[in-house]
């Protein structure tokens, strides 16, 4: 299968410390990998650089072959992200941003809102399409969130702590949104949520201090360390 | 698709956010309320012969000394550029909407520049209004539009640029906003006015300052500034002599540019280096 995501000795300082230390990963095409490690262990810093938001001390990132670094444009054109706690602009309402967004990434005309009345539907929103997002809860943005990151039905997702302030009936819908786009879709995620990750994705890779201390699938996982849990415990040191 | 369309994407949203502000409106009313007062007060209180402007500049340049007035108060719109410009960048970073902006197959510079017209224009707006309301009024009392009011308009554009260029810089430095627009107003008015005031007090024309050269809205109106107004500013020959330094309208437009082109540049490097943590 191709390799869509390739991390090669990745590190990222950030004022002297070290958050990523020569981090190295593939993600092949349809798989689904979750990042798991505890806070602070580098896996937002991961993912901001896969998405260039950050730039990296060393090493090098490729997306369907794209350097990140050097074409960040090109690389991320067919990625979805979500990542820390979305924010948006609160004088547009969902309608307008997914338009923005959708636009941006050539999106146009009855596609475009076709597209948009799907992903609204799809999140739960169809009530609050042309209301603005100054009115919106935390997991409200969030769904919106996931809309932007599924809008231009891309071929890789990157989300951050997807289901952080979804409340329950939100995070099995959100389950099943990602179980749905996954049979197409690469996903890298990042998560705290052991279950959560158990339940959507069959590869882990389990970060602490900025190293990669686990990298395979769930199965064998289990099969090495009998559970995902007392895996991560092991792995991370005992600090969860 | 070209970057181009997303400039025109972009800057079209901007817009759009401009407008759907409260201090788009608040600006705008006090702009004009600014235009419509001195206009007002211009002509009730009869301020150019209490003030001892001479007679005969007054019959002479009756709608000049009228537009010189009524256009510099329009030109506060400009100081509302600096609440358009100044969260611009910063806001991405310190509200964390940059999080959903920036991973789009977009350029930062394009993303910059799109906001940088969408506050150009949000400003240049308001400007026109005030120009037109100005231009009327002339109008209505001197039957005539002095043709250095398009000039005036012109210096006043060009000046809106500059500080929105100076705002953008420091928004994409500073960490919030907030910082930006303080910067950016403490700046242009009390850093730029001192190091202005003791040039000229120093017999230096400080022609390469900015806000002097902002000054030069007021003098494309073809009158002598010397003859005008220097009597009535206190000081002698010293105040006399900065009236007099009411800027070359050419020298200064094109002082305005280069200040607005170099300050757009450090702000597109910036944003451009500038990571999200």
């Amino acid at each position: 299968m191709k390799e869509i995501i390739v991390i090669d000795g990745l590190s990222k300082y950030y004022n002297g410390f070290l958050a990523l230390d020569n981090l190295s990963l593939k993600v092949r095409e349809n798989e689904d990998v979750a990042l798991l490690g505890p806070n602070g262990a580098g896996k937002s810093t991961t993912l901001k650089l896969l998405c260039g938001l950050l730039y990296p001390s060393s090493g090098s990132m490729y997306i369907n072959g794209v350097d990140v670094v050097e074409e960040r444009e090109r690389a991320i054109s067919e990625v979805g992200t979500m990542l820390e706690t979305p924010e948006f602009y609160p004088f547009f309402t969902p309608d307008e941003t997914l338009g923005y967004l959708g636009r941006l990434r050539g999106m146009h005309g009855r596609e475009l809102e076709r597209r948009i009345r799907e992903v609204i539907k799809l999140v739960g929103l169809e009530k609050w399409g042309k209301v603005r997002i100054e009115k919106f809860s935390r997991g409200m943005k969030q769904r919106l969130a996931l809309a932007q990151a599924l809008l231009h039905d891309p071929q890789i997702l990157i989300l951050d702590e997807p289901s952080l302030g979804l409340d329950p009936r939100g995070m099995v819908e959100f389950r099943e949104i990602i179980k749905k786009a996954k049979k197409k879709k690469t996903i890298l995620f990042a998560s705290h949520l052991l279950t959560e990750v158990a339940k959507i994705c069959n590869k882990v890779a389990i970060i602490d201090h900025g190293k990669l201390r686990f990298y395979d699938d769930m199965s064998r996982l289990k099969k090495k360390y009998r559970s995902l849990e007392r895996a991560y415990l092991k792995l991370t040191e005992g600090e969860i | 698709m070209s970057e181009f369309e997303k400039l025109k994407i972009v800057t079209r949203y901007e817009l759009l956010k401009q407008f759907r502000r409260k201090r788009f409106y608040g600006v705008l009313a006090i702009s004009l309320l600014a235009v419509v007062l001195t206009i007002g007060l211009y002509q009730g209180l009869d301020l150019p012969r209490r003030m001892g402007v001479p007679q005969s500049t007054i019959n002479q340049h009756g709608a000049e000394l009228f537009a010189i007035f009524v256009t510099s108060m329009g030109s506060l719109a400009i100081l509302g550029a600096v609440f358009f410009a100044g969260d611009a960048v910063a806001s991405e970073f310190e509200r964390k909407t940059g999080y959903i902006l920036f991973p789009n197959p977009v350029k930062r510079t394009t993303l910059v520049v799109g906001k940088y017209l969408a506050c150009f224009i949000a400003t240049a707006a308001i400007l026109g209004v005030a120009y037109l309301i100005s231009a009327s009024a002339l109008l209505v009392f001197y039957s005539q539009v002095p043709i250095g009011i398009f000039g005036s308009l012109a210096i006043a554009l060009m000046l809106a640029c500059f500080v929105i260029s100076m705002a953008f810089a420091f928004s994409s430095v500073l960490k919030g906003g907030m910082g930006a627009t303080i910067a950016t107003l403490l700046t242009y008015m009390i850093i730029f006015s001192i190091v202005s005031s003791s040039l000229a007090y120093a017999d230096f024309n400080p022609w390469f300052m900015p806000d002097r050269a902002g000054d030069a809205m007021t003098a494309t109106y073809g009158i002598d500034f010397r003859e005008a107004f220097g009597g009535m500013m206190g000081g002698g020959p010293v105040m006399s002599g900065m009236a007099q330094a009411s800027q070359n309208p050419t020298l200064s437009f094109f002082v305005l540019l280069g200040y607005a082109v170099i300050l757009l540049g450090v702000s597109i490097w910036m944003t451009k280096r500038r990571e999200m943590i």
